[in-house]
């Protein structure tokens, strides 16, 4: 604060003084001048009468030239006139021509308060040689003596005024007659010089034009000031002659030893010729200046401290209770203890505002810490429920356990991973009575607990409807019936659905609002099954599901999966996507369920990495994976090698078996007939081949297909005795009905059917390759 | 899909065939066949209505050969109605009709009888 206040204080100071000293030096130097410009005016309005006063006496005497009888009561008036004229007389003129006209000279002074009379024509008094005679006789002109002390008459300082007066003579010429006077007495102008006011610096004085002389008029009272002026009135007089010379009668002045700077005044008295001089030091102005911010300084140091005490005060009336405000609560905030107390105060300022301010905060952190301690035990309380519900939402999902009871041709895997402890996926999956496998993903439009027990209600209901063995669209149909009864809430379920024939691999499949799941065929081409959607579960009382039903051949896999895969996002805001997913299933030769699932998931999880997943996540991969058919990767399309049983049970078996896989590749028509037939044809050819040899069974028969977009090729393989099939003769066909052997039609018809016949003996094995073109004429 | 046999009884049956018609299922028609073409019967005319069956293997063609051996002796004719191009390409390759014993249609069939039933009107007389 003293930083502040100091400078600001010192430059207000600085800025006084500078305007004091301008101030109190302007002023003087105004009064200087026009003290001394008054001064002269003074005397010489007062001289000057007396000098008219003597001229017009002289002017008379020429005029009237009065007898010399009169005289004396000529110069009477004149005293009686001015009391400053001490004395007053006529000098005449002794006149050679005129014996006549001795020396005559009355004169009247006064003396004792009264007004006395003397000749000064006497023996010893030779008045025409003396000074106040002589000059103005010989100079024809009136003239002021010089000073001079009256010794042995006034006993004053005097200066006498000398007019001479002429007379006509005879001739008519112009002749001095004699010489008028009036004394002046200088005291009196000593006293009113003495009694100007001349502040309180500065000499001034009056001194006559003559500068031999003695007398010297201080100006003021101010004797003693004369005495200590550090310059000789001489010097000054210089200076002041110099500037009256130059016309000018005020300036500055500079170069007297002992003064620095001083202002000089200077006048001319118009009838005496005496010299007005003032002299002010601007030391002294300064000074004065000085004195007066030496008492601003004191005054406002006085103020300061005053201020300073007075904040110092105000201060501590404040800081204080804040120091105890701030003790309470940082004890508190160390301790962790909120019920502290704070002080009392009925203050209505700002301690009071801020205290009544932290003890609402106080009174608001103990409620707020009270409201967390109940949030936090209701908290651990819903967890412990949560836990309990996710457990029980766990035990609802099916385990591995029954997964692994499915017909073994099923390959199933399934992953859920919930956003929250209990979520709002499901899926189930559950062999029927009769063998097929029921399954099922889907989707509860919520999270939490609501979703978990809408998702349980769902799974109930698959269960028990499920197992009547109706066909997916019926089970969504009877299932959302039932869960839009009551459904208040408006939640609902997006689910695919679906049955497999693990015998054949024909599956069918209904949505209710979910995305079509995804068919990886061996190939490793990954399709949207194309599935015509429902209604979600939930929604509409009469909604109506579409039935798809299609074929997998073995080894395709069927991916089910919810949006929790696709709509996963990055840190970057990215979903995951059907590319990605359509692109992550392609990959690898026949990859296992369980393997296609870990793929998912792990892909899933580096997409969103670091990224707090938002929904739950639920992978289904089903794959068809029938013993007896194994699947691979053939050139430009796939192959599977289907073990025959050498029976006709056996038979229809494989038959079926190429149907399915055909029909799974969309094979139909007459290249389909027509390799079902070749495959027929030639296998029960060998079987009844084999039977007719001696019972002798075969311990080696299978069928290879090829299915390209171009081709379909069969491979026969059997370790029966070498036939050559291609070899046997063709039948008689337009033998007569009756002697016709019938059992050479089948050959005959693989022959004429297959657009490419190949046998070979390989390893104690008939080998019979067939082609069809797919796309044969008709 | 097995094989469906559905007889229409009379003067001349009819048999329609829907399915498949293979080493599995020939046994089937075998034994309709066998209860049909009684010893002793005389049956003019066996129609096989085939609109219906979407595959024919030897085993099947052997079942139209039986029963025209079991019929032609004494005059009955085997028809075979509307097959489907597959089944009628192996029908054809193993030549297991006499020319014109397929038709493409049943009126084809009945306007072929109905000239059959005039020549005969006319050997009659």
């Amino acid at each position: 604060m003293l930083a502040v206040v100091v400078p600001v204080y010192s430059a207000a100071l600085y800025l006084s003084f500078r305007a004091t000293a301008e101030r109190l030096e302007s002023d003087a130097i105004a009064e200087a001048d026009t003290l001394a410009a008054r001064l002269a005016n003074g005397l010489d309005a007062l001289i000057r009468p007396v000098e008219s006063g003597v001229r017009t006496i002289a002017h008379q005497l020429e005029e009237v030239d009065p007898p010399p009888s009169e005289y004396e009561r000529r110069i009477r008036g004149l005293l009686n006139a001015w009391p400053e004229v001490y004395g007053s007389t006529i000098a005449v003129e002794a006149r050679d021509d005129d014996p006549s006209a001795s020396p005559f000279s009355p004169y009247l002074y006064r003396r004792g308060g009264e007004i006395r009379f003397a000749d000064l024509a006497t023996e010893d008094y030779a008045y025409r040689d003396l000074d106040w005679y002589r000059v103005a006789a010989d100079g024809l002109a009136p003239v002021w003596s010089a000073p001079y002390y009256d010794e042995g008459g006034g006993e004053t300082w005097m200066v006498t005024y000398s007019v001479p007066f002429f007379r006509r003579d005879v001739a008519g010429d112009r002749a001095l007659a004699g010489v008028v006077t009036a004394d002046l007495d200088l005291d009196w102008v000593l006293r009113t010089a003495t009694q100007v006011a001349l502040g309180p610096h500065g000499v001034g004085w009056l001194t006559p034009v003559d500068p031999a002389s003695e007398f010297i008029a201080p100006i003021g009272a101010t004797t003693e000031r004369l005495r200590d002026f550090p310059v000789d009135p001489a010097v000054v007089r210089e200076a002041g002659e110099r500037m009256l010379a130059d016309g000018d009668t005020f300036g500055s002045w500079e170069g007297a030893a002992n003064l620095e700077m001083a202002y000089l005044a200077v006048r001319e008295l118009g009838t005496l010729g005496w010299h007005l001089t003032l002299v002010l030091p601007r030391a002294a102005l300064l000074a004065d200046a000085r004195a007066l911010l030496g008492n601003q300084i004191g005054l406002g140091l006085i103020g300061l401290f005053v201020l300073l005490g007075a904040i110092a005060l105000v201060a501590a009336g404040i800081a204080r209770p804040i120091r105890r405000l701030a003790e309470a609560v940082g004890g508190a905030a160390a301790g962790g203890d909120l019920g502290f107390a704070l002080p009392e105060t009925a203050r209505r300022d700002e301690v009071g505002v801020l205290t009544a301010a932290l003890r609402r905060l106080r009174d608001s952190l103990q409620e707020h810490v009270r409201l967390r301690a109940e949030s936090l035990a209701e908290q651990a309380r819903l967890e412990h429920e949560l836990e309990v519900s996710a457990r029980l939402q766990q035990s609802m999902l099916p385990h591995d356990d029954s997964l692994r009871a499915l017909p073994p041709s099923v390959e199933i895997a399934v992953v859920l991973h919930p956003a929250r402890q209990v979520g709002g996926d499901l899926y189930d999956c559950f062999p029927l009575a009769d063998g097929r496998v029921l399954f099922l993903v889907g989707d509860v439009s919520d999270k939490g607990i609501p979703a978990a027990l809408f998702m349980a209600r769902l799974s109930a209901l698959l269960r028990v409807l499920g197992a009547g063995g109706h066909s997916p669209d019926r089970l969504l149909a009877e299932i959302n019936s039932r869960l839009v009864e009551g459904n208040d809430t408006c939640m609902f379920v997006t689910a695919v659905c679906g049955l497999l024939d693990p015998e054949t691999g024909r599956y069918c499949l209904a949505s209710a609002g979910h995305d079509p799941p995804l068919l990886r065929s061996v190939e490793g081409s990954v399709l949207p099954v194309t599935l015509e959607n429902g209604a979600a579960i939930g929604i509409e009382a009469a909604a109506d599901y579409p039935l798809h039903e299609g074929v997998m051949a073995p080894g395709d896999t069927l991916v089910l999966f919810t949006d929790g895969v696709t709509e996963a996002e990055s840190a970057q805001g990215a979903q995951f996507g059907m590319e990605r997913l359509t692109a992550l299933l392609r990959v690898g030769n026949q990859p296992a369920p369980a393997a296609l699932i870990a793929a998912i998931i792990d892909q899933v999880a580096s997409h969103a990495a670091g990224y707090h997943a938002s929904d739950d996540l639920t992978v289904m991969a089903l794959s068809f994976r029938p013993t007896d058919a194994l699947p691979r990767v053939a050139g430009g399309g796939a192959g599977w090698l289907i073990e025959v049983e050498a029976s006709a049970v056996g038979l229809g078996r494989a038959g079926r078996r190429l149907r399915a896989i055909l029909e799974a590749r969309e094979v139909g028509g007459e290249p389909a007939h027509d390799a079902e037939l070749l495959a027929e044809e030639w296998l029960s050819n060998v079987i009844r081949a084999g039977a007719s040899a001696g019972g002798r069974t075969l311990s080696r028969l299978t069928l290879d297909v090829v299915v390209t977009p171009q081709k379909i090729r069969l491979e026969f393989l059997d370790d029966g005795a070498p036939f050559d099939p291609l070899a046997a003769a063709p039948p008689d066909l337009d033998a007569d009905l009756a002697e016709r052997d019938v059992g050479g039609l089948g050959l005959h018809l693989i022959r004429e059917l297959a657009n490419v016949c190949h046998y070979e003996r390989r390893d104690g094995c008939n080998v019979l390759r067939l082609e069809l073109d797919r796309n044969q004429e008709s | 899909m097995p094989l469906t046999i559905n007889i229409t009884e009379g003067t001349a049956p009819k048999l329609a065939l829907v399915g498949r018609l293979d080493t599995e299922t020939a046994p089937e028609l075998d034994r309709a066949l066998d209860k049909l073409l009684q010893p002793g019967r005389k049956i003019p005319q066996l129609v096989f209505d085939l609109g219906k069956l979407d595959y024919l293997s030897s085993a099947g063609i052997r079942c139209f050969v039986r029963a025209r051996k079991a019929i032609e002796p004494a005059g009955g004719k085997v028809a075979l109605v509307n097959p489907q191009p597959a089944v009628r390409k192996v029908l054809e390759i193993v030549k297991a009709m006499p020319r014109g014993g397929i038709f493409a249609s049943v009126e084809e069939l009945d306007a072929y009888l109905d000239e059959m039933q005039k020549k005969v009107g006319h050997d009659d007389d």
